[in-house]
């Protein structure tokens, strides 16, 4: 009886949710914001580099020159580490959707940045992920409220 | 479009897949065991070999075709996810949550198909 209160007391305390910035909620965007960036870094530290060696550039060599590339690498490993910690109190089927609204800042910021073009077929894409993060948001914001 | 190129993307999707599925097992037990348990620390191991394969066989498909055809698969992961954290995880699916991962899915195979 005794061991069995134990653990479920363990579990409740585990359950609970870290506020401040130990919040899932806002590491998930700081996992976001960290693929966003490193995303850009490599492509820019990639094609500055590119004229170096025409054949070590294809194999990704070349970029290592770029100090961009490393933060890049600095960052991917920030991503993945708050990954984790996201996936310790957000349900998979809320988290991975909702880390999926990179694919839709990466186009928008390489058109603002990169002066890159979009297509119209591409602002549909964007447009129909959108509306489903705004589904996907709502039960999110339920279970924030039972939490 | 040769026979290896079937095989593989989905080989790829289904290694990301587990991957997610081992990794969210893994932080989930973590959370009530810690770090020394001996299921999660398998857990996390599964999840990182997973998500390996999945890395290699993605850089093999680059190799040889391109970002826009290899990309809308990987798109097609979030409703795959979902669908698997409900039945795997036990995961509560609501319509809503199904109707947001499958325009998600779609959204994300239009944008990398162009």
């Amino acid at each position: 009886m005794r061991v069995n209160h134990q653990t479920s007391a363990r579990a409740a305390r585990a359950l609970e949710r870290p506020s401040g910035f130990a919040n899932p909620w806002l590491v998930l965007g700081l996992e976001v914001i960290c693929v966003l960036i490193y995303e850009l870094l490599q492509k820019r530290g990639a094609s500055e580099t590119a004229s170096l060696s025409q054949t070590w550039s294809w194999v990704g060599i070349t970029a290592l020159i770029s100090p961009l590339v490393w933060l890049a690498m600095l960052l991917m490993i920030v991503s993945l580490l708050s990954w984790l910690y996201v996936l310790r109190y957000i349900p998979l089927s809320i988290a991975f959707p909702l880390s999926r609204v990179v694919d839709v800042l990466i186009p928008l910021s390489c058109w603002l940045v990169l002066g890159e073009n979009i297509s119209p077929r591409r602002w549909c894409g964007i447009a129909l992920v959108i509306v489903g993060l705004m589904l996907t948001a709502k039960p999110a914001a339920h279970l924030e409220e039972k939490l | 479009m040769n026979w290896i190129v079937i095989v593989l993307i989905p080989i790829a999707l289904v290694a990301f897949v587990t991957g997610q599925l081992f990794l969210k097992r893994g932080m989930e037990s973590s959370a009530e065991k810690g770090f020394r348990d001996a299921r999660v620390i398998s857990f996390l191991i599964y999840g990182v070999l997973s998500m390996s394969v999945n890395f290699f066989l993605t850089l093999g498909l680059l190799a040889h075709l391109d970002l826009s055809f290899v990309y809308p698969f990987q798109g097609l992961s979030v409703i795959i996810i979902s669908i698997a954290a409900a039945i795997v995880l036990r995961e509560k699916l609501n319509f809503r949550l199904t109707l947001g991962a499958l325009l998600i899915s779609a959204g994300i195979v239009l944008v990398s198909m162009s």
